[in-house]
Protein backbone atom coordinates (compact mmCIF):
# COMPACT_ATOMS: atom_id res chain seq x y z
CA UNK A 1 0.00 0.00 0.00
CA UNK A 2 1.89 3.07 -1.30
CA UNK A 3 1.26 6.23 1.01
CA UNK A 4 -0.96 9.22 -0.47
CA UNK A 5 2.42 11.11 -0.57
CA UNK A 6 4.23 8.44 -2.65
CA UNK A 7 1.46 8.58 -4.80
CA UNK A 8 1.06 12.13 -5.17
CA UNK A 9 5.02 12.49 -6.47
CA UNK A 10 4.42 9.56 -8.61
CA UNK A 11 1.66 12.39 -10.57
CA UNK A 12 3.77 14.82 -10.25
CA UNK A 13 6.94 13.24 -11.58
CA UNK A 14 4.44 11.72 -14.33
CA UNK A 15 2.68 14.85 -15.53
CA UNK A 16 6.11 17.06 -15.26
CA UNK A 17 7.65 14.00 -17.53
CA UNK A 18 5.38 13.93 -20.40
CA UNK A 19 5.10 17.60 -20.60
CA UNK A 20 9.09 18.00 -20.82
CA UNK A 21 8.77 14.90 -22.79
CA UNK A 22 7.16 17.17 -25.82
CA UNK A 23 10.44 20.22 -25.26
CA UNK A 24 12.72 17.11 -26.05
CA UNK A 25 10.90 16.08 -29.23
CA UNK A 26 10.77 19.23 -30.55
CA UNK A 27 14.66 20.32 -29.95
CA UNK A 28 15.63 17.23 -31.08
CA UNK A 29 13.63 17.12 -34.45
CA UNK A 30 14.72 21.02 -35.09
CA UNK A 31 18.59 20.40 -33.60
CA UNK A 32 18.81 17.09 -35.69
CA UNK A 33 17.89 18.76 -39.14
CA UNK A 34 20.49 22.04 -38.85
CA UNK A 35 22.93 19.57 -37.43
CA UNK A 36 22.22 17.12 -40.23
CA UNK A 37 21.00 19.70 -42.64
CA UNK A 38 23.08 22.48 -41.83
CA UNK A 39 26.27 21.35 -43.95
CA UNK A 40 24.74 21.13 -47.05
CA UNK A 41 23.10 24.22 -47.22
CA UNK A 42 24.44 26.75 -49.41
CA UNK A 43 24.00 29.63 -51.80
CA UNK A 44 24.68 27.22 -54.65
CA UNK A 45 22.17 24.62 -52.66
CA UNK A 46 19.54 27.39 -53.00
CA UNK A 47 19.89 28.50 -56.31
CA UNK A 48 21.16 26.05 -59.02
CA UNK A 49 19.05 23.09 -60.22
CA UNK A 50 18.84 19.45 -59.44
CA UNK A 51 22.39 17.96 -60.77
CA UNK A 52 24.66 14.80 -61.31
CA UNK A 53 24.36 11.35 -62.63
CA UNK A 54 21.13 10.21 -60.55
CA UNK A 55 19.55 13.72 -60.65
CA UNK A 56 19.39 15.36 -57.28
CA UNK A 57 22.93 13.90 -56.28
CA UNK A 58 24.29 17.24 -56.78
CA UNK A 59 23.43 20.88 -57.54
CA UNK A 60 20.77 22.14 -55.56
CA UNK A 61 16.64 22.53 -55.54
CA UNK A 62 15.92 25.74 -56.77
CA UNK A 63 13.28 24.73 -59.00
CA UNK A 64 11.70 22.90 -56.01
CA UNK A 65 11.87 26.42 -53.80
CA UNK A 66 10.09 28.08 -56.78
CA UNK A 67 7.18 25.45 -57.54
CA UNK A 68 6.24 25.17 -53.77
CA UNK A 69 6.24 29.07 -53.75
CA UNK A 70 4.21 29.53 -56.40
CA UNK A 71 2.03 26.62 -55.29
CA UNK A 72 1.20 28.29 -51.82
CA UNK A 73 0.75 31.81 -53.45
CA UNK A 74 -1.41 30.70 -56.24
CA UNK A 75 -3.51 28.01 -53.42
CA UNK A 76 -4.12 31.43 -51.51
CA UNK A 77 -5.29 33.37 -53.41
CA UNK A 78 -7.38 30.90 -55.07
CA UNK A 79 -8.88 30.02 -51.31
CA UNK A 80 -8.63 33.31 -49.64
CA UNK A 81 -11.47 35.31 -50.99
CA UNK A 82 -13.86 32.85 -51.27
CA UNK A 83 -13.02 31.57 -47.57
CA UNK A 84 -13.80 35.29 -46.58
CA UNK A 85 -16.93 35.96 -48.15
CA UNK A 86 -18.11 32.54 -46.30
CA UNK A 87 -16.88 33.58 -43.22
CA UNK A 88 -18.85 37.14 -43.70
CA UNK A 89 -21.78 35.08 -44.80
CA UNK A 90 -21.93 32.86 -41.48
CA UNK A 91 -21.03 35.78 -38.94
CA UNK A 92 -22.35 38.60 -40.25
CA UNK A 93 -25.49 37.54 -42.51
CA UNK A 94 -26.17 33.95 -41.58
CA UNK A 95 -25.69 34.15 -37.76
CA UNK A 96 -27.89 31.29 -36.27
CA UNK A 97 -29.73 30.48 -39.16
CA UNK A 98 -30.26 26.64 -41.18
CA UNK A 99 -27.37 27.88 -43.71
CA UNK A 100 -24.74 29.37 -41.72
CA UNK A 101 -25.26 26.03 -39.33
CA UNK A 102 -25.10 24.10 -42.37
CA UNK A 103 -22.15 25.44 -43.77
CA UNK A 104 -20.43 25.72 -40.31
CA UNK A 105 -20.76 21.53 -40.25
CA UNK A 106 -19.80 21.12 -43.93
CA UNK A 107 -16.31 22.93 -42.75
CA UNK A 108 -15.60 21.02 -39.86
CA UNK A 109 -15.87 17.67 -41.41
CA UNK A 110 -14.05 18.88 -44.31
CA UNK A 111 -11.08 19.77 -41.67
CA UNK A 112 -10.64 16.11 -40.73
CA UNK A 113 -10.96 14.91 -44.80
CA UNK A 114 -7.40 13.52 -44.93
CA UNK A 115 -5.35 15.09 -47.52
CA UNK A 116 -4.61 12.42 -49.65
CA UNK A 117 -8.50 12.21 -50.44
CA UNK A 118 -8.29 15.75 -51.23
CA UNK A 119 -5.40 15.10 -53.21
CA UNK A 120 -7.42 12.31 -55.47
CA UNK A 121 -10.22 14.28 -55.67
CA UNK A 122 -8.45 16.43 -57.33
CA UNK A 123 -6.92 14.09 -59.38
CA UNK A 124 -10.55 13.24 -60.35
CA UNK A 125 -12.07 16.59 -61.02
CA UNK A 126 -9.35 19.12 -62.10
CA UNK A 127 -6.49 16.44 -63.79
CA UNK A 128 -8.66 13.47 -65.33
CA UNK A 129 -12.57 15.66 -65.73
CA UNK A 130 -10.93 18.90 -66.70
CA UNK A 131 -8.01 17.68 -68.89
CA UNK A 132 -5.78 20.51 -67.20
CA UNK A 133 -3.16 17.49 -66.71
CA UNK A 134 -0.35 17.27 -64.00
CA UNK A 135 -0.04 20.84 -63.81
CA UNK A 136 0.71 23.88 -61.30
CA UNK A 137 -2.67 25.02 -62.05
CA UNK A 138 -4.27 21.61 -61.12
CA UNK A 139 -2.06 21.66 -58.04
CA UNK A 140 -2.50 25.17 -56.85
CA UNK A 141 -6.62 24.06 -56.92
CA UNK A 142 -6.35 20.89 -55.08
CA UNK A 143 -4.30 22.58 -52.56
CA UNK A 144 -6.33 25.52 -52.17
CA UNK A 145 -9.83 22.61 -51.63
CA UNK A 146 -7.40 21.64 -48.65
CA UNK A 147 -6.85 24.86 -47.06
CA UNK A 148 -10.32 26.34 -47.49
CA UNK A 149 -12.34 25.11 -44.70
CA UNK A 150 -9.26 26.03 -42.10
CA UNK A 151 -9.20 29.32 -43.78
CA UNK A 152 -12.92 29.75 -43.02
CA UNK A 153 -12.71 28.87 -39.46
CA UNK A 154 -9.92 31.18 -39.31
CA UNK A 155 -11.66 33.66 -40.72
CA UNK A 156 -14.65 33.44 -38.86
CA UNK A 157 -12.69 33.51 -35.98
CA UNK A 158 -11.21 37.00 -36.90
CA UNK A 159 -14.49 38.42 -37.97
CA UNK A 160 -16.09 36.88 -34.34
CA UNK A 161 -13.39 38.52 -32.52
CA UNK A 162 -14.21 41.84 -33.65
CA UNK A 163 -16.69 43.59 -30.58
CA UNK A 164 -20.52 43.51 -31.11
CA UNK A 165 -20.32 47.07 -29.69
CA UNK A 166 -19.21 48.42 -33.67
CA UNK A 167 -22.23 46.27 -34.83
CA UNK A 168 -24.97 48.27 -32.64
CA UNK A 169 -23.19 51.36 -32.99
CA UNK A 170 -23.76 50.72 -37.09
CA UNK A 171 -27.00 49.51 -37.22
CA UNK A 172 -28.27 52.26 -34.56
CA UNK A 173 -26.34 55.17 -36.25
CA UNK A 174 -28.66 53.38 -39.35
CA UNK A 175 -25.94 52.15 -41.71
CA UNK A 176 -26.18 49.24 -43.80
CA UNK A 177 -24.33 46.17 -43.13
CA UNK A 178 -22.25 45.97 -46.41
CA UNK A 179 -21.07 49.74 -45.48
CA UNK A 180 -20.28 48.13 -41.56
CA UNK A 181 -18.19 44.83 -42.99
CA UNK A 182 -16.39 47.28 -45.57
CA UNK A 183 -15.20 49.97 -43.07
CA UNK A 184 -15.61 48.62 -39.66
CA UNK A 185 -15.65 45.10 -38.79
CA UNK A 186 -12.73 44.00 -41.64
CA UNK A 187 -10.52 46.87 -40.96
CA UNK A 188 -10.47 45.78 -37.04
CA UNK A 189 -10.18 41.57 -38.32
CA UNK A 190 -7.73 43.07 -41.44
CA UNK A 191 -4.17 41.60 -39.20
CA UNK A 192 -5.94 38.63 -37.93
CA UNK A 193 -7.04 37.93 -41.47
CA UNK A 194 -3.76 38.18 -42.37
CA UNK A 195 -2.10 35.95 -39.83
CA UNK A 196 -4.47 33.34 -40.52
CA UNK A 197 -3.61 33.28 -44.38
CA UNK A 198 0.41 33.21 -43.47
CA UNK A 199 -0.53 30.35 -41.31
CA UNK A 200 -2.94 28.35 -43.93
CA UNK A 201 0.09 29.28 -46.55
CA UNK A 202 2.61 27.19 -44.35
CA UNK A 203 -0.39 24.30 -44.49
CA UNK A 204 -0.21 24.60 -48.42
CA UNK A 205 3.76 24.32 -48.43
CA UNK A 206 4.32 21.65 -46.47
CA UNK A 207 1.37 19.46 -48.17
CA UNK A 208 3.02 16.69 -50.27
CA UNK A 209 -0.14 13.89 -50.76
CA UNK A 210 -2.30 16.32 -52.73
CA UNK A 211 0.73 17.43 -54.75
CA UNK A 212 2.15 13.83 -55.45
CA UNK A 213 -0.59 12.97 -58.07
CA UNK A 214 -2.07 16.88 -58.96
CA UNK A 215 1.15 18.88 -59.77
CA UNK A 216 4.62 17.51 -58.79
CA UNK A 217 7.20 16.08 -60.63
CA UNK A 218 10.89 14.48 -60.30
CA UNK A 219 12.69 17.23 -62.35
CA UNK A 220 11.28 20.06 -64.77
CA UNK A 221 13.90 21.97 -66.44
CA UNK A 222 10.62 24.44 -67.85
CA UNK A 223 10.05 27.72 -65.97
CA UNK A 224 6.94 27.73 -63.90
CA UNK A 225 4.16 28.21 -65.84
CA UNK A 226 0.48 27.24 -64.79
CA UNK A 227 0.06 24.37 -67.70
CA UNK A 228 3.22 22.25 -66.64
CA UNK A 229 4.07 20.34 -63.35
CA UNK A 230 6.51 21.28 -60.91
CA UNK A 231 9.08 20.44 -58.58
CA UNK A 232 8.17 21.05 -54.96
CA UNK A 233 10.38 21.55 -51.89
CA UNK A 234 8.06 18.03 -50.01
CA UNK A 235 7.76 16.31 -52.63
CA UNK A 236 11.56 16.64 -53.94
CA UNK A 237 12.73 15.68 -49.91
CA UNK A 238 9.94 12.42 -50.56
CA UNK A 239 12.02 11.14 -53.99
CA UNK A 240 15.37 11.98 -52.69
CA UNK A 241 14.94 9.74 -49.56
CA UNK A 242 12.36 7.09 -51.15
CA UNK A 243 14.94 6.56 -54.17
CA UNK A 244 18.20 6.86 -51.94
CA UNK A 245 19.74 9.75 -54.16
CA UNK A 246 21.01 11.80 -51.03
CA UNK A 247 20.23 11.62 -47.24
CA UNK A 248 22.46 14.82 -47.32
CA UNK A 249 20.36 16.37 -49.93
CA UNK A 250 17.30 15.16 -48.36
CA UNK A 251 18.14 17.05 -44.85
CA UNK A 252 19.33 19.53 -46.64
CA UNK A 253 16.00 20.03 -48.45
CA UNK A 254 13.75 19.47 -45.13
CA UNK A 255 15.49 22.23 -43.19
CA UNK A 256 14.82 24.57 -45.77
CA UNK A 257 11.14 23.66 -45.86
CA UNK A 258 11.37 24.05 -41.71
CA UNK A 259 12.26 26.95 -42.05
CA UNK A 260 10.32 28.02 -44.56
CA UNK A 261 7.39 26.83 -42.69
CA UNK A 262 8.86 28.23 -39.13
CA UNK A 263 9.36 31.83 -40.80
CA UNK A 264 5.72 31.79 -42.34
CA UNK A 265 4.52 30.81 -38.51
CA UNK A 266 6.67 33.61 -36.75
CA UNK A 267 5.65 36.21 -39.10
CA UNK A 268 1.96 35.59 -38.76
CA UNK A 269 2.87 35.12 -34.60
CA UNK A 270 4.17 39.00 -35.42
CA UNK A 271 1.06 40.34 -37.28
CA UNK A 272 -1.24 39.38 -34.75
CA UNK A 273 0.55 41.01 -31.98
CA UNK A 274 1.39 43.77 -33.78
CA UNK A 275 -2.13 44.78 -33.89
CA UNK A 276 -2.97 43.31 -30.26
CA UNK A 277 -0.55 46.04 -28.84
CA UNK A 278 -1.81 48.57 -31.17
CA UNK A 279 -5.69 47.99 -30.41
CA UNK A 280 -5.04 47.48 -26.70
CA UNK A 281 -2.13 49.68 -25.78
CA UNK A 282 -2.74 49.21 -22.15
CA UNK A 283 -2.86 45.78 -21.85
CA UNK B 1 -29.26 53.32 -55.04
CA UNK B 2 -26.06 52.43 -55.69
CA UNK B 3 -25.00 51.87 -51.95
CA UNK B 4 -28.09 49.73 -52.28
CA UNK B 5 -26.72 47.75 -55.44
CA UNK B 6 -23.52 47.17 -53.39
CA UNK B 7 -25.27 46.28 -50.40
CA UNK B 8 -27.34 43.15 -51.79
CA UNK B 9 -23.88 42.52 -53.99
CA UNK B 10 -22.35 41.46 -51.17
CA UNK B 11 -25.03 39.61 -49.62
CA UNK B 12 -26.12 37.41 -52.64
CA UNK B 13 -21.79 37.16 -53.54
CA UNK B 14 -20.88 35.71 -49.78
CA UNK B 15 -24.79 33.85 -50.42
CA UNK B 16 -23.92 32.35 -53.44
CA UNK B 17 -19.86 31.48 -52.23
CA UNK B 18 -20.85 29.27 -49.11
CA UNK B 19 -23.95 27.53 -51.21
CA UNK B 20 -20.55 26.74 -53.52
CA UNK B 21 -18.62 25.67 -50.59
CA UNK B 22 -21.66 23.28 -49.80
CA UNK B 23 -21.41 22.21 -53.93
CA UNK B 24 -17.68 21.23 -53.69
CA UNK B 25 -17.85 19.36 -50.16
CA UNK B 26 -20.60 16.86 -51.78
CA UNK B 27 -18.68 16.87 -55.11
CA UNK B 28 -15.66 15.29 -53.31
CA UNK B 29 -18.10 12.60 -51.62
CA UNK B 30 -19.75 11.65 -54.89
CA UNK B 31 -16.43 12.42 -57.36
CA UNK B 32 -14.77 9.41 -55.27
CA UNK B 33 -18.18 7.82 -55.08
CA UNK B 34 -18.83 7.83 -59.05
CA UNK B 35 -15.06 6.95 -60.05
CA UNK B 36 -15.31 3.81 -57.91
CA UNK B 37 -18.71 2.68 -58.85
CA UNK B 38 -17.98 -0.06 -61.36
CA UNK B 39 -16.19 -1.68 -59.15
CA UNK B 40 -18.29 -2.01 -56.33
CA UNK B 41 -20.92 -3.28 -58.84
CA UNK B 42 -18.34 -5.72 -60.49
CA UNK B 43 -16.20 -7.03 -58.05
CA UNK B 44 -18.34 -6.33 -55.07
CA UNK B 45 -18.14 -5.09 -51.41
CA UNK B 46 -17.67 -8.24 -49.80
CA UNK B 47 -14.87 -9.08 -51.84
CA UNK B 48 -13.20 -5.68 -52.07
CA UNK B 49 -13.30 -5.12 -48.29
CA UNK B 50 -12.98 -9.06 -46.91
CA UNK B 51 -10.49 -10.45 -49.55
CA UNK B 52 -7.14 -10.03 -49.17
CA UNK B 53 -5.39 -10.30 -52.39
CA UNK B 54 -4.60 -7.26 -53.64
CA UNK B 55 -3.31 -8.07 -57.63
CA UNK B 56 -4.30 -4.77 -59.32
CA UNK B 57 -2.01 -6.28 -62.43
CA UNK B 58 -1.97 -10.08 -62.72
CA UNK B 59 -4.08 -12.35 -65.35
CA UNK B 60 -7.19 -12.54 -63.27
CA UNK B 61 -6.69 -9.17 -61.00
CA UNK B 62 -8.13 -9.69 -57.85
CA UNK B 63 -8.92 -6.12 -55.73
CA UNK B 64 -9.43 -6.94 -51.96
CA UNK B 65 -7.46 -4.45 -49.64
CA UNK B 66 -8.36 -6.01 -46.03
CA UNK B 67 -4.95 -6.21 -45.75
CA UNK B 68 -4.44 -2.51 -45.83
CA UNK B 69 -7.69 -1.94 -43.61
CA UNK B 70 -5.65 -4.24 -41.05
CA UNK B 71 -2.75 -2.17 -41.53
CA UNK B 72 -4.04 1.10 -41.65
CA UNK B 73 -5.89 -0.01 -38.20
CA UNK B 74 -2.69 -1.43 -36.52
CA UNK B 75 -0.73 1.93 -37.21
CA UNK B 76 -3.64 4.47 -36.03
CA UNK B 77 -4.83 2.64 -32.92
CA UNK B 78 -1.06 1.76 -32.24
CA UNK B 79 -0.19 5.54 -32.61
CA UNK B 80 -3.75 6.70 -30.28
CA UNK B 81 -1.90 4.24 -27.82
CA UNK B 82 1.28 5.50 -27.75
CA UNK B 83 -0.05 9.15 -27.83
CA UNK B 84 -3.06 9.04 -25.64
CA UNK B 85 -1.16 8.70 -22.12
CA UNK B 86 1.27 11.40 -23.08
CA UNK B 87 -1.00 13.59 -24.46
CA UNK B 88 -3.76 13.59 -21.58
CA UNK B 89 -0.77 13.91 -19.17
CA UNK B 90 0.79 16.86 -20.85
CA UNK B 91 -2.92 18.28 -21.15
CA UNK B 92 -3.17 17.87 -17.72
CA UNK B 93 -0.01 19.36 -16.70
CA UNK B 94 -0.77 22.37 -18.82
CA UNK B 95 -3.45 22.89 -17.45
CA UNK B 96 -3.37 22.03 -13.97
CA UNK B 97 0.68 22.06 -12.92
CA UNK B 98 2.61 24.23 -15.26
CA UNK B 99 3.80 27.73 -14.09
CA UNK B 100 2.43 30.10 -16.60
CA UNK B 101 5.20 31.46 -18.63
CA UNK B 102 6.04 27.00 -19.00
CA UNK B 103 2.85 26.29 -19.95
CA UNK B 104 3.23 29.09 -22.72
CA UNK B 105 6.40 28.13 -23.81
CA UNK B 106 5.21 24.73 -24.13
CA UNK B 107 2.04 25.67 -26.19
CA UNK B 108 4.25 27.45 -28.29
CA UNK B 109 6.34 24.04 -29.30
CA UNK B 110 3.35 22.19 -29.82
CA UNK B 111 1.60 24.61 -31.97
CA UNK B 112 4.97 24.40 -33.96
CA UNK B 113 5.33 20.39 -33.75
CA UNK B 114 1.63 20.75 -35.77
CA UNK B 115 3.21 23.08 -38.24
CA UNK B 116 6.02 20.58 -39.34
CA UNK B 117 4.54 18.61 -42.19
CA UNK B 118 4.12 14.86 -42.45
CA UNK B 119 6.46 14.35 -45.03
CA UNK B 120 9.74 15.84 -43.04
CA UNK B 121 7.96 13.60 -39.35
CA UNK B 122 8.42 10.79 -42.38
CA UNK B 123 11.98 11.25 -43.44
CA UNK B 124 13.01 12.03 -40.33
CA UNK B 125 10.98 8.72 -38.93
CA UNK B 126 12.73 6.57 -41.70
CA UNK B 127 16.50 8.07 -41.24
CA UNK B 128 16.58 8.10 -37.50
CA UNK B 129 14.36 5.54 -36.01
CA UNK B 130 14.38 2.87 -38.68
CA UNK B 131 18.35 2.17 -38.24
CA UNK B 132 17.80 2.50 -34.56
CA UNK B 133 14.87 -0.10 -34.51
CA UNK B 134 17.04 -2.63 -36.79
CA UNK B 135 20.07 -2.46 -34.10
CA UNK B 136 17.78 -3.43 -31.42
CA UNK B 137 15.74 -5.92 -32.87
CA UNK B 138 18.37 -7.30 -35.55
CA UNK B 139 16.03 -7.30 -38.34
CA UNK B 140 17.32 -6.60 -41.56
CA UNK B 141 15.06 -3.84 -42.85
CA UNK B 142 13.54 -1.90 -39.95
CA UNK B 143 10.51 -0.45 -41.36
CA UNK B 144 7.15 -1.63 -39.76
CA UNK B 145 3.90 -0.38 -38.64
CA UNK B 146 5.10 -0.20 -35.40
CA UNK B 147 7.20 2.66 -36.64
CA UNK B 148 4.79 4.24 -38.09
CA UNK B 149 2.81 4.46 -35.01
CA UNK B 150 5.77 5.99 -33.29
CA UNK B 151 6.25 9.02 -35.61
CA UNK B 152 2.17 9.17 -36.11
CA UNK B 153 1.88 9.18 -32.45
CA UNK B 154 4.73 12.57 -32.34
CA UNK B 155 1.90 13.87 -34.98
CA UNK B 156 -1.14 13.39 -33.51
CA UNK B 157 0.22 14.34 -29.50
CA UNK B 158 -0.28 17.81 -29.98
CA UNK B 159 -4.06 18.07 -30.81
CA UNK B 160 -4.72 15.09 -27.99
CA UNK B 161 -2.68 17.76 -25.71
CA UNK B 162 -4.87 20.91 -27.08
CA UNK B 163 -7.87 18.85 -26.77
CA UNK B 164 -7.32 17.73 -23.03
CA UNK B 165 -5.78 21.34 -21.73
CA UNK B 166 -9.17 23.09 -22.86
CA UNK B 167 -11.61 20.46 -21.60
CA UNK B 168 -9.89 21.22 -18.36
CA UNK B 169 -9.55 25.04 -18.42
CA UNK B 170 -13.30 24.60 -19.74
CA UNK B 171 -14.63 23.48 -16.09
CA UNK B 172 -15.66 26.06 -14.19
CA UNK B 173 -13.27 27.36 -11.40
CA UNK B 174 -15.18 26.32 -8.33
CA UNK B 175 -15.07 22.98 -8.74
CA UNK B 176 -11.31 23.15 -7.91
CA UNK B 177 -11.94 26.06 -5.25
CA UNK B 178 -14.32 23.91 -3.39
CA UNK B 179 -12.20 21.00 -3.37
CA UNK B 180 -9.02 22.57 -2.59
CA UNK B 181 -11.38 24.29 0.58
CA UNK B 182 -11.86 21.05 2.01
CA UNK B 183 -7.84 20.19 2.00
CA UNK B 184 -7.44 17.04 -0.59
CA UNK B 185 -4.99 17.00 -2.25
CA UNK B 186 -4.32 17.53 -6.33
CA UNK B 187 -4.22 14.63 -7.82
CA UNK B 188 -7.05 13.69 -5.59
CA UNK B 189 -8.44 16.44 -7.08
CA UNK B 190 -7.94 15.66 -10.88
CA UNK B 191 -8.70 12.31 -10.50
CA UNK B 192 -12.07 12.13 -8.79
CA UNK B 193 -13.36 15.64 -9.17
CA UNK B 194 -11.71 17.15 -12.83
CA UNK B 195 -11.92 13.76 -15.25
CA UNK B 196 -15.13 13.07 -14.77
CA UNK B 197 -16.34 15.81 -15.70
CA UNK B 198 -13.56 16.32 -18.92
CA UNK B 199 -14.39 12.65 -19.57
CA UNK B 200 -16.33 12.82 -22.66
CA UNK B 201 -14.02 16.00 -24.22
CA UNK B 202 -10.95 13.94 -23.72
CA UNK B 203 -12.40 10.75 -25.44
CA UNK B 204 -13.70 12.88 -28.20
CA UNK B 205 -10.25 14.49 -28.60
CA UNK B 206 -8.35 11.03 -28.31
CA UNK B 207 -10.98 9.40 -31.09
CA UNK B 208 -10.41 12.75 -33.26
CA UNK B 209 -6.42 12.14 -33.27
CA UNK B 210 -7.41 8.17 -34.24
CA UNK B 211 -9.46 9.84 -37.68
CA UNK B 212 -6.66 11.90 -37.81
CA UNK B 213 -3.93 9.32 -38.10
CA UNK B 214 -6.20 6.84 -40.13
CA UNK B 215 -5.13 9.29 -42.88
CA UNK B 216 -2.56 10.31 -42.33
CA UNK B 217 0.10 9.19 -45.58
CA UNK B 218 3.43 10.73 -45.75
CA UNK B 219 4.82 9.08 -42.71
CA UNK B 220 3.60 6.15 -42.87
CA UNK B 221 4.21 5.71 -46.62
CA UNK B 222 7.99 6.00 -45.78
CA UNK B 223 7.88 3.73 -42.34
CA UNK B 224 5.45 0.86 -43.04
CA UNK B 225 7.14 -1.02 -45.08
CA UNK B 226 4.77 -1.58 -47.95
CA UNK B 227 4.45 -5.43 -48.11
CA UNK B 228 1.05 -6.54 -49.07
CA UNK B 229 1.05 -9.14 -47.17
CA UNK B 230 -1.31 -9.40 -44.00
CA UNK B 231 -0.15 -7.98 -41.06
CA UNK B 232 -0.02 -10.32 -38.33
CA UNK B 233 1.47 -7.92 -35.30
CA UNK B 234 2.70 -4.55 -34.49
CA UNK B 235 5.84 -5.02 -35.59
CA UNK B 236 5.03 -6.67 -39.34
CA UNK B 237 5.65 -4.70 -42.61
CA UNK B 238 2.08 -3.41 -44.04
CA UNK B 239 0.64 -0.89 -46.50
CA UNK B 240 -2.10 1.19 -45.00
CA UNK B 241 -5.28 2.61 -47.47
CA UNK B 242 -3.76 5.91 -47.47
CA UNK B 243 -0.30 4.78 -48.75
CA UNK B 244 -1.70 2.44 -51.42
CA UNK B 245 -3.83 5.01 -52.97
CA UNK B 246 -0.56 7.20 -52.92
CA UNK B 247 1.94 4.56 -54.81
CA UNK B 248 -0.53 3.70 -57.40
CA UNK B 249 -2.72 6.42 -58.16
CA UNK B 250 -0.06 8.17 -60.28
CA UNK B 251 0.67 4.96 -62.33
CA UNK B 252 -3.13 3.24 -62.99
CA UNK B 253 -4.47 4.34 -66.19
CA UNK B 254 -7.31 6.58 -65.66
CA UNK B 255 -10.63 4.17 -65.63
CA UNK B 256 -9.00 0.73 -65.58
CA UNK B 257 -10.25 -1.76 -62.16
CA UNK B 258 -7.01 -0.56 -60.45
CA UNK B 259 -8.36 3.19 -60.38
CA UNK B 260 -11.51 2.42 -59.16
CA UNK B 261 -10.29 -0.07 -56.76
CA UNK B 262 -7.83 2.45 -55.22
CA UNK B 263 -11.12 5.22 -55.26
CA UNK B 264 -13.07 2.43 -53.52
CA UNK B 265 -10.26 2.25 -51.42
CA UNK B 266 -10.45 6.07 -50.65
CA UNK B 267 -13.94 5.79 -50.57
CA UNK B 268 -14.08 3.55 -47.53
CA UNK B 269 -11.35 5.91 -45.79
CA UNK B 270 -13.09 8.65 -46.67
CA UNK B 271 -16.53 7.58 -45.06
CA UNK B 272 -14.67 6.03 -42.32
CA UNK B 273 -12.76 9.37 -40.97
CA UNK B 274 -16.12 11.49 -42.24
CA UNK B 275 -18.25 9.53 -40.17
CA UNK B 276 -16.43 9.88 -36.76
CA UNK B 277 -15.66 13.45 -37.44
CA UNK B 278 -19.45 14.02 -38.02
CA UNK B 279 -20.36 12.02 -35.13
CA UNK B 280 -17.80 13.79 -32.42
CA UNK B 281 -19.07 17.32 -33.91
CA UNK B 282 -22.74 16.19 -33.04
CA UNK B 283 -21.94 15.24 -29.54
CA UNK B 284 -20.03 18.39 -28.65
CA UNK B 285 -22.28 20.35 -30.36
CA UNK B 286 -25.06 19.03 -28.42
CA UNK B 287 -23.27 19.70 -25.13
CA UNK B 288 -21.93 23.27 -26.27
CA UNK B 289 -25.60 24.01 -26.29
CA UNK B 290 -27.06 22.83 -23.41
Amino acid sequence: MKSPKQTTIIWHVGFWLSGLLLVAVLSSILLILIYRGGSSLSLEFLTSIPKGAILGKEGGIFPAIAGTLSLTILSSLFASLPALLVAIYIVEYGKDGLLARVVTTIVQIMIGIPSILIGLFGYALFVVFFNMGISLAAGALTLAVMIFPTLVVFMRNALQSVSDEYRLVGISLGTSRRYLIQRVILPQALPHICSSLLLAMGYAAGATAPIMVTAAVIMTRSPVTLHHPVMALPFHLYILFSQQISIDRAYGTALVLVMLLLSLNAISLYVQKHYEKKVHPHG
Amino acid sequence: MIHDIKDRFLYWLSLSCSLAAIAIMLSLYIFIARESLPIWTEVGPIKLLLHSDWQPLGKSPSFGFFTMIVSTFWASAGAMLLAAPVGLGCGIFLSEYAPRLLAAFIRGILSILTGIPSVVYGFLGASIIVPWHERITGVPSGESLFCASLVLSVMIVPYIVAGTYSAYKSISPEYREAAYVLGVSKPYVIQKVLTPLAARSLASAVTLAFARASGETMAVLMLSGNTLTMPLSWFSKGEPLSALIALEIGTAEVGSHQYQALFAAGLVLLLFVSSINLAIYFINGRRHAQ
